[in-house]
Protein backbone atom coordinates (compact mmCIF):
# COMPACT_ATOMS: atom_id res chain seq x y z
CA UNK A 1 0.00 0.00 0.00
CA UNK A 2 2.22 2.86 -1.27
CA UNK A 3 1.38 6.38 -1.51
CA UNK A 4 1.24 7.48 -5.45
CA UNK A 5 4.30 8.97 -6.72
CA UNK A 6 3.12 12.58 -6.26
CA UNK A 7 2.17 12.56 -2.75
CA UNK A 8 5.70 11.25 -2.27
CA UNK A 9 7.33 13.83 -4.28
CA UNK A 10 5.91 16.81 -2.46
CA UNK A 11 5.97 15.06 0.99
CA UNK A 12 9.72 14.89 -0.05
CA UNK A 13 9.60 18.35 -1.56
CA UNK A 14 8.22 19.67 2.22
CA UNK A 15 10.64 17.76 4.30
CA UNK A 16 13.56 19.72 2.39
CA UNK A 17 12.07 22.77 2.43
CA UNK A 18 11.53 22.52 6.63
CA UNK A 19 15.24 21.57 6.41
CA UNK A 20 16.45 24.29 4.66
CA UNK A 21 14.60 26.71 6.92
CA UNK A 22 15.18 25.17 10.20
CA UNK A 23 18.67 25.39 9.51
CA UNK A 24 18.78 28.80 8.16
CA UNK A 25 17.22 30.35 11.19
CA UNK A 26 19.37 28.00 13.68
CA UNK A 27 22.39 29.16 12.03
CA UNK A 28 21.22 32.87 11.26
CA UNK A 29 23.75 34.78 14.47
CA UNK A 30 27.16 33.05 12.71
CA UNK A 31 25.65 33.73 8.77
CA UNK A 32 24.45 37.45 10.01
CA UNK A 33 27.91 37.57 11.57
CA UNK A 34 29.78 36.36 8.77
CA UNK A 35 28.01 38.72 6.20
CA UNK A 36 28.83 41.93 8.52
CA UNK A 37 32.60 40.83 9.29
CA UNK A 38 32.60 40.92 5.07
CA UNK A 39 31.11 44.19 4.88
CA UNK A 40 32.96 47.77 4.41
CA UNK A 41 32.15 50.14 7.61
CA UNK A 42 30.04 52.24 5.39
CA UNK A 43 27.90 48.89 4.19
CA UNK A 44 27.68 47.42 7.84
CA UNK A 45 25.57 50.46 8.87
CA UNK A 46 23.78 51.00 5.11
CA UNK A 47 19.92 51.22 5.86
CA UNK A 48 17.94 49.65 4.19
CA UNK A 49 20.47 46.82 4.10
CA UNK A 50 22.74 45.47 1.56
CA UNK A 51 22.70 42.12 0.11
CA UNK A 52 25.02 42.74 -2.76
CA UNK A 53 28.68 44.37 -1.48
CA UNK A 54 31.82 43.80 -2.12
CA UNK A 55 33.43 41.38 0.53
CA UNK A 56 36.19 42.91 2.00
CA UNK A 57 38.62 41.07 4.27
CA UNK A 58 40.03 44.67 6.05
CA UNK A 59 38.43 43.67 8.83
CA UNK A 60 40.34 40.11 9.69
CA UNK A 61 43.57 42.04 9.36
CA UNK A 62 42.84 44.62 11.47
CA UNK A 63 42.02 41.81 14.13
CA UNK A 64 45.07 39.73 13.58
CA UNK A 65 47.46 42.77 12.79
CA UNK A 66 46.45 45.83 15.30
CA UNK A 67 48.54 45.81 18.26
CA UNK A 68 46.17 47.77 20.43
CA UNK A 69 44.03 44.38 20.10
CA UNK A 70 45.51 41.21 21.99
CA UNK A 71 43.37 38.95 19.87
CA UNK A 72 45.68 36.48 18.29
CA UNK A 73 46.88 35.69 22.23
CA UNK A 74 43.36 34.78 23.14
CA UNK A 75 43.38 32.56 20.48
CA UNK A 76 45.94 30.97 22.11
CA UNK A 77 45.32 30.88 25.21
CA UNK A 78 42.07 29.25 24.28
CA UNK A 79 44.14 26.47 22.57
CA UNK A 80 46.71 25.99 24.72
CA UNK A 81 43.72 25.42 27.62
CA UNK A 82 41.36 23.84 25.81
CA UNK A 83 44.23 20.75 24.81
CA UNK A 84 45.68 20.64 28.32
CA UNK A 85 42.08 19.97 29.70
CA UNK A 86 41.49 17.52 27.42
CA UNK A 87 44.21 15.50 27.99
CA UNK A 88 44.06 15.69 31.42
CA UNK A 89 40.46 14.66 31.83
CA UNK A 90 41.55 12.09 29.27
CA UNK A 91 44.03 10.60 31.47
CA UNK A 92 42.83 10.67 34.75
CA UNK A 93 39.09 9.10 33.57
CA UNK A 94 40.18 6.44 31.17
CA UNK A 95 42.38 4.77 33.71
CA UNK A 96 39.04 5.09 36.46
CA UNK A 97 36.54 4.20 34.17
CA UNK A 98 38.65 0.79 33.69
CA UNK A 99 39.23 0.58 37.52
CA UNK A 100 35.37 1.07 37.51
CA UNK A 101 34.17 -1.28 34.92
CA UNK A 102 37.01 -4.11 35.32
CA UNK A 103 37.91 -3.92 38.67
CA UNK A 104 34.68 -2.97 40.05
CA UNK A 105 35.79 -0.24 42.69
CA UNK A 106 34.09 2.92 42.73
CA UNK A 107 31.32 2.32 40.97
CA UNK A 108 29.00 3.17 43.92
CA UNK A 109 30.76 6.45 45.05
CA UNK A 110 33.13 8.00 42.57
CA UNK A 111 31.15 7.31 39.22
CA UNK A 112 27.77 9.02 40.55
CA UNK A 113 30.15 11.71 42.46
CA UNK A 114 31.38 12.82 39.05
CA UNK A 115 28.09 12.19 37.28
CA UNK A 116 26.22 14.04 39.20
CA UNK A 117 28.74 17.10 38.97
CA UNK A 118 26.95 17.70 35.59
CA UNK A 119 24.10 18.68 37.32
CA UNK A 120 25.16 21.48 39.46
CA UNK A 121 25.47 24.79 38.82
CA UNK A 122 28.89 25.99 38.08
CA UNK A 123 28.28 29.43 40.05
CA UNK A 124 28.56 27.16 43.21
CA UNK A 125 32.34 26.40 42.50
CA UNK A 126 33.16 30.20 40.67
CA UNK A 127 33.44 31.79 44.23
CA UNK A 128 35.50 28.73 46.20
CA UNK A 129 38.28 28.62 42.86
CA UNK A 130 38.68 32.64 43.11
CA UNK A 131 39.50 31.98 46.54
CA UNK A 132 41.56 28.86 46.35
CA UNK A 133 43.46 30.56 42.91
CA UNK A 134 44.58 33.18 45.07
CA UNK A 135 45.73 31.42 47.49
CA UNK A 136 48.02 29.56 45.16
CA UNK A 137 48.95 32.43 42.73
CA UNK A 138 46.95 30.46 39.74
CA UNK A 139 44.45 33.53 38.99
CA UNK A 140 45.20 34.68 35.45
CA UNK A 141 46.78 31.32 34.32
CA UNK A 142 46.34 28.85 31.73
CA UNK A 143 46.87 25.95 34.13
CA UNK A 144 44.53 27.12 36.04
CA UNK A 145 42.08 27.16 33.17
CA UNK A 146 43.02 24.18 31.98
CA UNK A 147 42.27 22.51 35.47
CA UNK A 148 38.77 23.76 35.26
CA UNK A 149 38.65 22.64 31.45
CA UNK A 150 39.27 18.98 32.81
CA UNK A 151 36.57 19.45 35.46
CA UNK A 152 33.87 20.78 33.17
CA UNK A 153 34.89 17.40 30.94
CA UNK A 154 35.34 14.62 33.28
CA UNK A 155 31.93 14.12 34.13
CA UNK A 156 31.03 13.00 30.12
CA UNK A 157 34.58 11.67 29.36
CA UNK A 158 34.07 9.28 32.85
CA UNK A 159 30.20 8.16 31.45
CA UNK A 160 31.34 7.57 27.90
CA UNK A 161 34.39 5.80 28.74
CA UNK A 162 32.23 3.39 31.15
CA UNK A 163 29.23 2.35 28.71
CA UNK A 164 32.08 1.53 26.15
CA UNK A 165 34.37 -0.73 28.42
CA UNK A 166 30.73 -2.16 29.47
CA UNK A 167 30.03 -3.06 26.34
CA UNK A 168 33.42 -4.42 25.22
CA UNK A 169 33.37 -8.07 25.69
CA UNK A 170 36.08 -9.44 28.56
CA UNK A 171 36.94 -12.16 26.69
CA UNK A 172 39.79 -10.25 24.80
CA UNK A 173 41.80 -8.79 28.00
CA UNK A 174 41.46 -12.67 29.86
CA UNK A 175 42.35 -14.11 26.30
CA UNK A 176 45.59 -11.54 27.11
CA UNK A 177 45.87 -12.15 30.94
CA UNK A 178 46.58 -16.00 29.85
CA UNK A 179 49.17 -15.63 27.86
CA UNK A 180 51.03 -13.74 31.14
CA UNK A 181 50.42 -10.01 30.03
CA UNK A 182 49.83 -7.87 33.64
CA UNK A 183 46.67 -5.20 34.19
CA UNK A 184 48.71 -2.30 32.40
CA UNK A 185 50.15 -4.17 29.18
CA UNK A 186 46.59 -5.26 28.63
CA UNK A 187 45.32 -1.58 29.09
CA UNK A 188 48.28 -0.78 26.68
CA UNK A 189 47.89 -3.65 23.97
CA UNK A 190 44.43 -5.12 24.06
CA UNK A 191 42.08 -2.21 25.02
CA UNK A 192 43.63 1.37 24.20
CA UNK A 193 43.46 0.10 20.26
CA UNK A 194 40.00 -0.64 20.94
CA UNK A 195 39.31 2.34 22.47
CA UNK A 196 40.62 4.94 19.43
CA UNK A 197 37.42 5.21 17.89
CA UNK A 198 35.85 6.78 21.36
CA UNK A 199 39.07 8.27 22.47
CA UNK A 200 38.92 10.58 19.67
CA UNK A 201 35.32 11.33 19.93
CA UNK A 202 35.38 12.48 23.28
CA UNK A 203 38.80 14.44 23.18
CA UNK A 204 37.20 16.64 19.93
CA UNK A 205 33.89 17.07 22.33
CA UNK A 206 36.15 17.81 25.34
CA UNK A 207 38.04 20.65 23.20
CA UNK A 208 34.69 22.20 21.98
CA UNK A 209 33.32 21.92 25.38
CA UNK A 210 36.65 23.67 26.97
CA UNK A 211 36.85 26.59 24.45
CA UNK A 212 33.37 27.52 24.65
CA UNK A 213 33.49 27.81 28.45
CA UNK A 214 32.75 31.29 29.40
CA UNK A 215 32.26 31.57 33.31
CA UNK A 216 35.46 30.75 34.98
CA UNK A 217 37.51 32.23 32.22
CA UNK A 218 35.18 35.46 33.28
CA UNK A 219 36.41 35.19 37.32
CA UNK A 220 39.47 33.64 37.14
CA UNK A 221 41.33 35.59 34.52
CA UNK A 222 42.36 39.21 33.73
CA UNK A 223 44.91 39.91 30.92
CA UNK A 224 47.68 36.83 30.55
CA UNK A 225 45.30 33.90 30.21
CA UNK A 226 42.01 35.47 28.50
CA UNK A 227 40.21 32.95 26.65
CA UNK A 228 38.51 33.95 23.32
CA UNK A 229 35.48 33.74 25.34
CA UNK A 230 35.94 36.12 27.43
CA UNK A 231 38.39 38.43 25.01
CA UNK A 232 35.44 38.83 22.86
CA UNK A 233 33.21 40.57 25.06
CA UNK A 234 35.97 43.00 25.33
CA UNK A 235 35.46 43.97 21.73
CA UNK A 236 32.02 45.03 22.74
CA UNK A 237 32.19 46.75 26.16
CA UNK A 238 35.85 48.76 25.30
CA UNK A 239 34.81 52.43 23.83
CA UNK A 240 33.77 53.38 20.41
CA UNK A 241 32.97 49.78 19.34
CA UNK A 242 34.30 48.60 15.91
CA UNK A 243 31.60 46.60 14.39
CA UNK A 244 33.37 45.09 11.66
CA UNK A 245 36.47 43.86 13.73
CA UNK A 246 33.98 42.83 16.30
CA UNK A 247 32.17 40.14 13.79
CA UNK A 248 35.70 39.54 12.51
CA UNK A 249 36.70 38.05 16.22
CA UNK A 250 33.52 36.32 16.35
CA UNK A 251 34.03 34.61 13.38
CA UNK A 252 37.77 33.54 14.09
CA UNK A 253 36.57 32.31 17.84
CA UNK A 254 33.63 29.70 16.86
CA UNK A 255 35.56 28.73 13.66
CA UNK A 256 37.58 26.49 15.43
CA UNK A 257 34.41 24.34 16.70
CA UNK A 258 32.53 24.50 14.24
CA UNK A 259 34.82 22.75 11.81
CA UNK A 260 35.59 20.42 14.52
CA UNK A 261 31.71 19.69 14.51
CA UNK A 262 30.98 20.15 10.70
CA UNK A 263 34.15 17.27 10.15
CA UNK A 264 33.25 14.86 13.04
CA UNK A 265 29.40 15.20 13.48
CA UNK A 266 28.88 11.48 13.20
CA UNK A 267 30.86 11.23 16.25
CA UNK A 268 29.93 13.99 18.02
CA UNK A 269 25.62 12.73 17.45
CA UNK A 270 26.68 9.40 19.03
CA UNK A 271 28.87 10.52 22.01
CA UNK A 272 26.36 13.16 22.48
CA UNK A 273 22.91 10.61 22.17
CA UNK A 274 24.73 8.09 24.57
CA UNK A 275 26.14 10.44 27.05
CA UNK A 276 22.62 11.54 27.45
CA UNK A 277 20.91 8.45 27.55
CA UNK A 278 23.27 6.68 29.61
CA UNK A 279 24.07 9.36 32.12
CA UNK B 1 43.74 -26.36 27.01
CA UNK B 2 39.92 -26.35 27.21
CA UNK B 3 37.41 -23.69 27.45
CA UNK B 4 37.13 -24.22 31.04
CA UNK B 5 40.56 -24.44 31.97
CA UNK B 6 40.85 -20.82 30.02
CA UNK B 7 38.22 -19.54 31.99
CA UNK B 8 40.29 -20.95 35.34
CA UNK B 9 43.06 -19.63 34.14
CA UNK B 10 41.75 -16.38 33.49
CA UNK B 11 39.85 -16.37 37.07
CA UNK B 12 43.01 -16.98 38.26
CA UNK B 13 44.92 -14.06 36.91
CA UNK B 14 42.39 -12.08 37.57
CA UNK B 15 42.66 -12.33 41.53
CA UNK B 16 46.34 -12.29 41.53
CA UNK B 17 47.82 -10.19 37.98
CA UNK B 18 51.54 -11.31 37.78
CA UNK B 19 52.22 -7.58 36.25
CA UNK B 20 52.29 -5.85 39.21
CA UNK B 21 52.46 -8.28 41.90
CA UNK B 22 49.21 -6.95 43.44
CA UNK B 23 45.32 -8.16 43.67
CA UNK B 24 42.51 -6.76 40.86
CA UNK B 25 41.37 -4.68 43.78
CA UNK B 26 44.79 -2.95 44.40
CA UNK B 27 45.30 -2.64 41.24
CA UNK B 28 42.04 -0.84 40.46
CA UNK B 29 42.61 1.67 43.64
CA UNK B 30 46.07 2.31 41.77
CA UNK B 31 44.03 2.97 38.53
CA UNK B 32 41.24 5.25 40.20
CA UNK B 33 43.86 7.00 42.69
CA UNK B 34 44.57 9.78 40.55
CA UNK B 35 41.06 10.39 39.45
CA UNK B 36 40.26 10.68 43.52
CA UNK B 37 43.15 12.58 44.29
CA UNK B 38 42.18 15.23 41.72
CA UNK B 39 38.63 15.33 43.01
CA UNK B 40 39.34 16.05 46.09
CA UNK B 41 42.09 18.81 45.64
CA UNK B 42 40.14 20.45 43.39
CA UNK B 43 36.27 20.08 44.55
CA UNK B 44 37.00 19.09 48.49
CA UNK B 45 39.15 21.88 48.85
CA UNK B 46 37.62 24.74 47.95
CA UNK B 47 34.04 23.14 49.01
CA UNK B 48 35.38 23.43 52.73
CA UNK B 49 37.01 26.57 52.13
CA UNK B 50 33.58 28.05 50.50
CA UNK B 51 32.01 26.20 53.26
CA UNK B 52 34.18 28.19 56.17
CA UNK B 53 33.99 31.45 53.76
CA UNK B 54 30.25 31.03 54.13
CA UNK B 55 30.16 31.01 57.78
CA UNK B 56 32.58 34.30 58.43
CA UNK B 57 32.18 37.84 57.60
CA UNK B 58 34.79 38.30 55.12
CA UNK B 59 35.57 41.10 52.05
CA UNK B 60 38.09 41.28 49.72
CA UNK B 61 40.19 43.71 52.09
CA UNK B 62 40.28 40.96 54.88
CA UNK B 63 40.32 37.42 52.19
CA UNK B 64 43.39 36.10 53.95
CA UNK B 65 41.50 36.91 57.56
CA UNK B 66 38.17 35.72 57.41
CA UNK B 67 36.08 36.33 61.54
CA UNK B 68 33.59 33.62 62.69
CA UNK B 69 29.75 34.78 62.17
CA UNK B 70 27.79 31.59 62.40
CA UNK B 71 24.73 31.38 60.63
CA UNK B 72 23.94 34.96 59.81
CA UNK B 73 25.03 34.83 56.31
CA UNK B 74 22.54 31.85 55.53
CA UNK B 75 19.81 33.92 57.25
CA UNK B 76 20.49 37.01 55.40
CA UNK B 77 20.47 35.22 51.73
CA UNK B 78 17.53 33.32 52.64
CA UNK B 79 15.62 36.89 53.79
CA UNK B 80 16.84 38.43 50.47
CA UNK B 81 14.10 38.99 48.01
CA UNK B 82 16.53 39.59 44.82
CA UNK B 83 17.56 36.09 45.40
CA UNK B 84 14.21 34.41 45.39
CA UNK B 85 13.49 36.93 42.17
CA UNK B 86 16.54 35.40 40.43
CA UNK B 87 15.17 31.60 41.22
CA UNK B 88 12.17 32.15 39.59
CA UNK B 89 13.62 34.02 36.66
CA UNK B 90 15.70 30.46 36.47
CA UNK B 91 12.70 28.28 37.47
CA UNK B 92 10.91 29.75 34.61
CA UNK B 93 13.64 30.35 32.14
CA UNK B 94 14.22 26.85 32.45
CA UNK B 95 11.01 25.33 32.10
CA UNK B 96 9.78 27.28 29.19
CA UNK B 97 13.65 26.60 27.51
CA UNK B 98 12.90 22.65 28.10
CA UNK B 99 9.66 22.54 26.97
CA UNK B 100 10.07 24.23 23.95
CA UNK B 101 13.16 22.01 22.99
CA UNK B 102 11.91 18.96 23.74
CA UNK B 103 8.89 20.15 21.65
CA UNK B 104 10.47 21.39 18.90
CA UNK B 105 13.50 18.62 18.68
CA UNK B 106 10.57 16.00 18.72
CA UNK B 107 8.32 17.75 16.00
CA UNK B 108 11.65 17.79 13.82
CA UNK B 109 12.61 14.90 14.70
CA UNK B 110 9.42 13.07 12.85
CA UNK B 111 9.36 15.78 10.34
CA UNK B 112 12.98 15.31 8.88
CA UNK B 113 13.87 11.60 9.66
CA UNK B 114 13.08 10.12 6.38
CA UNK B 115 15.34 12.55 4.48
CA UNK B 116 18.43 12.29 7.41
CA UNK B 117 18.30 8.34 7.16
CA UNK B 118 19.02 8.53 3.15
CA UNK B 119 21.44 11.89 3.78
CA UNK B 120 22.83 11.75 7.27
CA UNK B 121 25.35 14.64 6.05
CA UNK B 122 22.47 17.05 6.51
CA UNK B 123 22.25 16.55 9.85
CA UNK B 124 25.52 18.15 10.26
CA UNK B 125 23.66 21.48 9.40
CA UNK B 126 20.97 21.32 12.23
CA UNK B 127 24.14 20.55 15.12
CA UNK B 128 26.14 23.53 14.46
CA UNK B 129 24.46 25.84 17.15
CA UNK B 130 25.52 23.39 19.46
CA UNK B 131 28.93 23.63 19.00
CA UNK B 132 28.90 27.48 19.40
CA UNK B 133 30.17 28.78 22.65
CA UNK B 134 26.86 30.61 24.61
CA UNK B 135 29.15 33.62 25.48
CA UNK B 136 29.96 33.88 21.45
CA UNK B 137 26.39 33.28 20.90
CA UNK B 138 25.29 36.55 23.10
CA UNK B 139 28.07 38.50 21.38
CA UNK B 140 26.73 37.65 18.00
CA UNK B 141 23.13 38.25 19.01
CA UNK B 142 24.51 41.85 20.85
CA UNK B 143 25.89 42.54 17.20
CA UNK B 144 22.64 41.79 15.27
CA UNK B 145 20.51 42.61 17.88
CA UNK B 146 22.24 46.70 17.33
CA UNK B 147 19.68 49.29 16.83
CA UNK B 148 22.20 50.90 14.25
CA UNK B 149 24.17 48.08 12.58
CA UNK B 150 22.40 44.75 13.54
CA UNK B 151 20.52 42.85 10.43
CA UNK B 152 17.70 41.82 13.07
CA UNK B 153 16.45 45.68 13.91
CA UNK B 154 16.98 46.47 10.15
CA UNK B 155 14.94 43.93 8.94
CA UNK B 156 11.90 44.81 11.31
CA UNK B 157 12.32 48.20 10.52
CA UNK B 158 11.93 47.81 7.18
CA UNK B 159 8.47 46.06 7.98
CA UNK B 160 7.99 49.15 9.80
CA UNK B 161 8.05 47.39 13.44
CA UNK B 162 10.37 48.79 15.96
CA UNK B 163 10.22 46.68 19.05
CA UNK B 164 13.01 47.27 21.27
CA UNK B 165 13.63 43.29 21.97
CA UNK B 166 16.57 44.09 24.86
CA UNK B 167 14.12 46.83 26.38
CA UNK B 168 11.81 45.47 29.16
CA UNK B 169 8.89 43.98 27.52
CA UNK B 170 10.68 42.25 25.24
CA UNK B 171 13.70 41.03 26.79
CA UNK B 172 12.73 37.99 28.71
CA UNK B 173 11.26 36.69 25.12
CA UNK B 174 14.77 37.24 23.54
CA UNK B 175 16.86 35.62 26.12
CA UNK B 176 14.29 32.25 26.48
CA UNK B 177 14.36 32.25 22.19
CA UNK B 178 18.33 32.50 21.88
CA UNK B 179 18.20 29.49 24.62
CA UNK B 180 15.83 27.52 22.52
CA UNK B 181 17.05 28.36 19.02
CA UNK B 182 20.30 26.82 20.74
CA UNK B 183 19.80 24.03 22.66
CA UNK B 184 17.08 22.66 20.08
CA UNK B 185 19.07 20.78 18.34
CA UNK B 186 20.25 19.12 20.89
CA UNK B 187 16.48 17.96 21.63
CA UNK B 188 16.48 17.05 17.95
CA UNK B 189 19.84 14.57 18.06
CA UNK B 190 18.06 12.24 21.32
CA UNK B 191 15.14 12.03 19.46
CA UNK B 192 16.28 11.75 16.48
CA UNK B 193 18.84 8.43 17.68
CA UNK B 194 15.29 7.02 20.17
CA UNK B 195 13.41 7.28 17.13
CA UNK B 196 15.71 5.29 14.61
CA UNK B 197 16.48 2.99 17.18
CA UNK B 198 12.58 1.96 17.49
CA UNK B 199 12.34 -1.56 14.78
CA UNK B 200 10.44 -0.07 11.40
CA UNK B 201 8.36 -3.36 11.69
CA UNK B 202 6.29 -2.29 14.75
CA UNK B 203 5.01 0.67 12.79
CA UNK B 204 4.58 -1.56 9.92
CA UNK B 205 2.61 -3.98 12.18
CA UNK B 206 0.32 -1.28 13.18
CA UNK B 207 -0.38 0.14 9.62
CA UNK B 208 -1.27 -3.38 8.22
CA UNK B 209 -3.87 -3.75 10.91
CA UNK B 210 -5.46 -0.19 10.18
CA UNK B 211 -3.95 2.14 12.46
CA UNK B 212 -4.10 5.85 11.02
CA UNK B 213 -1.09 8.07 10.79
CA UNK B 214 -1.89 9.47 13.92
CA UNK B 215 -2.94 6.49 15.60
CA UNK B 216 0.72 4.77 15.08
CA UNK B 217 2.17 8.03 16.37
CA UNK B 218 0.14 8.28 19.31
CA UNK B 219 -0.18 5.00 20.40
CA UNK B 220 2.63 3.07 19.11
CA UNK B 221 5.38 5.62 18.76
CA UNK B 222 4.79 8.32 21.37
CA UNK B 223 5.05 5.58 24.57
CA UNK B 224 8.12 4.08 23.32
CA UNK B 225 10.02 7.65 22.96
CA UNK B 226 8.43 8.68 26.20
CA UNK B 227 12.06 7.74 28.01
CA UNK B 228 14.05 9.67 25.65
CA UNK B 229 11.45 12.71 26.55
CA UNK B 230 12.25 12.67 30.06
CA UNK B 231 16.27 11.83 30.11
CA UNK B 232 16.24 15.20 27.11
CA UNK B 233 13.78 16.97 29.49
CA UNK B 234 15.98 16.61 32.34
CA UNK B 235 19.10 17.45 30.81
CA UNK B 236 18.17 20.21 29.61
CA UNK B 237 16.23 21.77 32.35
CA UNK B 238 19.37 21.71 34.53
CA UNK B 239 21.25 22.87 31.95
CA UNK B 240 18.99 25.88 31.46
CA UNK B 241 18.52 26.76 35.17
CA UNK B 242 21.92 27.38 35.58
CA UNK B 243 22.13 29.85 32.64
CA UNK B 244 24.67 32.12 32.50
CA UNK B 245 26.50 33.11 29.59
CA UNK B 246 24.27 34.36 27.01
CA UNK B 247 22.28 36.20 29.26
CA UNK B 248 25.35 38.09 30.95
CA UNK B 249 26.69 39.29 28.01
CA UNK B 250 23.69 40.44 25.86
CA UNK B 251 21.87 41.83 29.08
CA UNK B 252 23.99 41.75 32.07
CA UNK B 253 21.22 40.84 34.29
CA UNK B 254 19.14 43.80 33.23
CA UNK B 255 17.34 46.09 32.56
CA UNK B 256 17.05 46.21 36.19
CA UNK B 257 17.34 42.66 37.45
CA UNK B 258 14.38 41.54 34.73
CA UNK B 259 16.89 38.95 33.54
CA UNK B 260 18.99 38.16 36.56
CA UNK B 261 19.44 34.18 36.58
CA UNK B 262 20.35 32.45 39.88
CA UNK B 263 24.08 32.65 38.66
CA UNK B 264 24.26 35.93 37.73
CA UNK B 265 22.88 37.03 40.99
CA UNK B 266 25.31 34.66 42.84
CA UNK B 267 28.18 36.30 40.64
CA UNK B 268 27.36 40.14 40.82
CA UNK B 269 26.73 39.69 44.70
CA UNK B 270 30.74 38.15 45.21
CA UNK B 271 32.33 40.38 42.75
CA UNK B 272 30.39 43.59 42.44
CA UNK B 273 28.45 44.25 45.64
CA UNK B 274 31.99 42.29 47.64
CA UNK B 275 29.25 40.74 49.79
CA UNK B 276 31.50 37.98 49.83
CA UNK B 277 30.17 35.42 52.59
CA UNK B 278 26.23 35.79 51.38
CA UNK B 279 27.12 35.02 48.11
CA UNK B 280 28.76 31.96 49.56
CA UNK B 281 25.88 31.31 51.51
CA UNK B 282 23.52 31.79 48.03
CA UNK B 283 25.86 29.22 46.91
CA UNK B 284 25.56 26.64 49.18
CA UNK B 285 21.99 26.85 49.47
CA UNK B 286 21.71 26.33 46.07
CA UNK B 287 24.06 23.27 45.71
CA UNK B 288 21.78 21.80 48.78
CA UNK B 289 18.67 22.92 46.80
CA UNK B 290 20.03 20.80 43.32
CA UNK B 291 21.56 18.12 44.83
CA UNK B 292 17.99 17.79 46.45
CA UNK B 293 16.62 17.33 42.91
CA UNK B 294 19.10 15.10 41.45
CA UNK B 295 18.16 12.97 44.12
CA UNK B 296 14.41 13.22 43.41
CA UNK B 297 14.63 12.77 40.01
CA UNK B 298 17.01 10.12 40.03
CA UNK B 299 14.72 8.00 42.45
CA UNK B 300 11.48 9.08 40.59
CA UNK B 301 11.36 10.29 37.48
CA UNK B 302 14.70 9.08 36.05
CA UNK B 303 14.50 5.62 36.96
CA UNK B 304 10.38 5.31 35.99
CA UNK B 305 11.49 6.62 32.39
CA UNK B 306 13.64 3.84 32.13
CA UNK B 307 11.49 1.28 33.39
Amino acid sequence: MSAPRWQVLLLDGGRWLLLVVVALVLNFPVLATLLTSLKTTADISASPPVWLFEPTLEHYRTVLTDPSLDFKRYLVNSTAIALGGTALALALSFPAAYAIVRCRIGGRSVLPLVTNLRAIPLIIFAIPFYLMYQLFGLLDTRTGLALIACIVNLPLALILFVGFLQDLPVELEEAARVDGAGTLSVLRYVVLPLAQPIFLAIAILSFIYAWNEFLFGLILTTKAAVPVTVGATFFITSWGVKWGATAAAMVLSVLPPLLLGLFAYRYLGRVISAGALKG
Amino acid sequence: MSVADAARGADRLRRRAPGLGLSRRGEGILLLAPLVLFLILLLGFPFLANLYYSLSKVTFATIRAPQWLGLQNYAAALADPAFWQAMGFSLRFALIAAGAEVLLGLLLALALEPLIARRRFLLAFLLLPMMISPALMGVMYRLNLNEFVGLIPQYLTFLGLYPNLLGPGWVMTTVVTIEILQWTPFAFLIMLTALQAIPGELLEAARIDGGSWWQRHRYVLLPLLVPALVVTAFIRFIDSFRVFDHIYVLTGGGPGTLTTSVSIHIYKSFFQQELLGQAGAASMILLVLSMGLLWLAMRFVLRGARG
